[in-house]
């Protein structure tokens, strides 16, 4: 199990209904962890229509969970 | 009856004025324009007026139908005179009679501003020195453009028939609280005179560029908009007033740039950009900022930016938060591809239309795009980084993301490439819309139609034609649906079919079109839901 910070931003952020939460996870991956994510909180967005991030440097979906990583998923947002 | 005319000779005022009663009038406004005996420190004898009658008489016929119509007045007249005219003469005559004094008031002053404006017509001044001089009517200030008492600035020299006016000096910028940066200094005040700026969208973003960039002394700025402006706007585009609701936004702008700082030279366009044009318009500035709230727009400037080596400052807001990226045009630097490589379905990021936003936060994220621009032009420290910020202004993050190129576009030929197959493929795809007031016509046409909208929209609002529903998120799943003839898909605004026709046009189905516009841009008739 890894504990994870999250970070949501635009849509994600409304439809998880808060912009960050701790989670302790077994996904061994970003992806496993998004589409872990999507079931929990309905997240529309596949996941390669996002970017994602990890202590601040964008990554690999690929890429496996450390303990205390801060990962934020990053939508493309139009508003202007 | 035109409410305007010219006359050669003297004008008989009490006839003018008789002319102005009506019964529900419970106010009169004249303004008289004299010929007074100086202007900018000249000593005047007399004046001469010219006029292209013809025309003269049609835009100032369209003048007062304007004012009438803007204020609701009941009557307006105008008189203007040609040929020679002594001190103290009457050079233009404006009466307006309305229910109410204040909008006979402010008529009055919409009538001769435009006047001054827009009128062919010439002044030649005759000088106690004996020499004449021809004089420009035109650029004068129009109140009711900013009619907010403290905006005024008297950049032209008042028209010299404004008796009793003091003529202010010809307006002169100063920008010493910016030069006496060190970084800044003349220098960089000629670097900013010197520049070439276009802005992309003069709404929630585009309005503190403008206005910063104008500020600042930028030589020309360009801005591209094709939008009216709606009382939606108001909260966030700080430009303009309430008055201003249904006017072209670019107009607007552009008047409020030149009332800022009348030195800015402003180019505007009312077409949005497109393929076949970005990167020729791009070539003629030296920075861009993307500041429309459309995705496509902001792919279009990315490609754009890259082919050409102009800088880009993009940013988005969403809510409360926003996005920046500088895509700076250098061979090696990433572009907004290699963060998201193609363009995501509508309905994917959201709009501030279709999720709100707070005012100040496209203020917030404009500003900063017009300190990201200043910092390019000028060479400031911190304006090489291509980092994609993301501003959070409910808990005050900032997070700067460095974006890697070599996991971008790298690795499908490199931006360079990748911008040119993608503009290559738009202007492809530019026959893709086609435009119809009605469905059967489409049908006429031999189209077989393909409905892209959700099984909810499309009972709410069927179509009464024979018609085919695929979702356009299921649209790439069975392509044998587009074979054989040519296929119109539709939705309820252009869109979504837009989009899908691109994708299965993406996958090899050429045949395939969208309703420009959608339902939406359909013709009603009496008895039928659409078509
Ligand atoms: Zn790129």
């Amino acid at each position: 199990m890894t504990t994870v910070n999250l970070q949501y931003y635009a849509q994600m952020r409304e439809q998880a209904g808060s912009s960050g939460e701790k989670l302790t996870t077994q996904a061994g991956s970003l992806r496993e962890l998004y589409d872990e994510l999507r079931t929990r909180h309905g997240f529309s967005l596949p996941a390669d229509a996002l970017k994602v991030a990890v202590n601040t440097q964008f990554s690999d979906w690929s890429r496996a969970l450390d303990e205390g990583d801060t990962v934020v998923f990053i939508p493309p947002v139009a508003g202007g | 009856m035109s409410g305007f005319r010219i006359a050669a000779t003297a004008v008989d005022l009490a006839q003018l004025r008789d002319s102005l009663q009506h019964p529900g009038s419970g106010g009169f406004c004249s303004f008289e324009g004299w010929v007074r005996n100086n202007n900018e420190g000249r000593e005047v004898s007399g004046l001469e007026y010219e006029a292209y009658d013809a025309l003269a008489v049609i835009e100032g016929g369209k003048i007062v139908d304007e004012a009438m119509a803007r204020y609701g007045v009941l009557a307006a007249q105008c008189v203007h005179r040609t040929g020679n005219l002594k001190l103290g003469d009457l050079a233009v005559w404006i009466g307006v009679s309305s229910a109410h004094r204040d909008e006979a008031f402010r008529a009055c002053r919409y009538i001769i501003d435009e006047i001054k404006h827009r009128l062919p017509i010439w002044k030649k001044e005759h000088y106690l020195t004996g020499d004449t001089a021809w004089v420009a009517c035109s650029h004068t200030e129009r109140a009711h453009e900013h009619e907010a008492p403290h905006v005024h600035h008297h950049a032209h020299p008042r028209p010299a028939e404004d008796a009793g006016a003091v003529a202010a000096p010809p307006f002169r910028p100063d920008y010493s609280r910016q030069t006496r940066l060190r970084e800044v200094g003349d220098a960089g005040q000629a670097k900013l005179a010197a520049a070439r700026v276009l802005v992309i969208g003069a709404g929630g973003l585009g309005c503190p560029v403008l206005t910063y960039l104008a500020g600042a002394g930028v030589g020309t700025l360009g801005i591209v908009d094709a939008d009216r402006l709606d009382a939606s706007n108001l909260h966030r585009q700080t430009m303009y007033d309430a008055r201003d609701i249904g006017e072209r936004k670019v107009d607007l702008a552009a008047r409020r740039v030149t009332a800022l700082n009348p030195t800015v030279t402003v180019e505007t366009r009312t077409q949005p950009l497109h393929p076949g044009n970005a990167a020729e318009v791009f070539a003629q500035y030296d920075l861009v900022v993307e500041c429309t709230d459309d995705l496509g727009s902001r792919y279009l400037s990315s490609d754009a930016a890259v082919l050409t080596g102009t800088p880009l400052i993009l940013a988005s807001v969403y809510q409360y938060e926003g996005q920046l990226q500088v895509v700076s045009g250098k061979p090696g630097d990433p572009c907004l591809r290699c963060l998201w490589p193609d363009q995501p379905a509508p309905g994917v990021a959201g709009s501030c239309v279709e999720s709100g936003v707070l005012g100040p936060v496209p203020g917030v994220l404009g500003t900063m795009q017009a300190n990201e621009a200043l910092k390019l032009l000028l060479g400031l420290p911190g304006a090489a980084t291509t980092d994609l910020l993301l501003v959070n202004l409910l808990d005050h993050a900032i997070q700067r993301l460095p974006v890697d190129p070599s996991q971008g576009c790298r690795q499908h030929g490199g931006c360079r490439e990748v911008a040119r197959r993608a503009l290559e493929q738009a202007q492809d795809d530019t026959d893709v819309d086609v435009h119809f007031e009605h469905l059967d016509e489409a049908i006429a046409a031999g189209f077989r139609l393909i409905d892209v909208r959700e099984p909810a929209e499309i009972a709410q609002r069927p179509i009464d034609l024979p018609s085919q529903a695929v979702s356009s998120g299921k649209i790439t799943e069975d392509t044998s649906v587009f074979a054989g003839g040519r296929v119109l898909l539709l939705c309820a605004s252009g869109k979504r079919s837009g989009h899908a026709a691109r994708l299965v046009r993406g996958q090899g189905a050429r045949n395939v079109y969208s309703l420009a516009g959608g339902l939406a841009a359909l013709r009603r008739r009496p008895g039928r839901a659409a078509g």
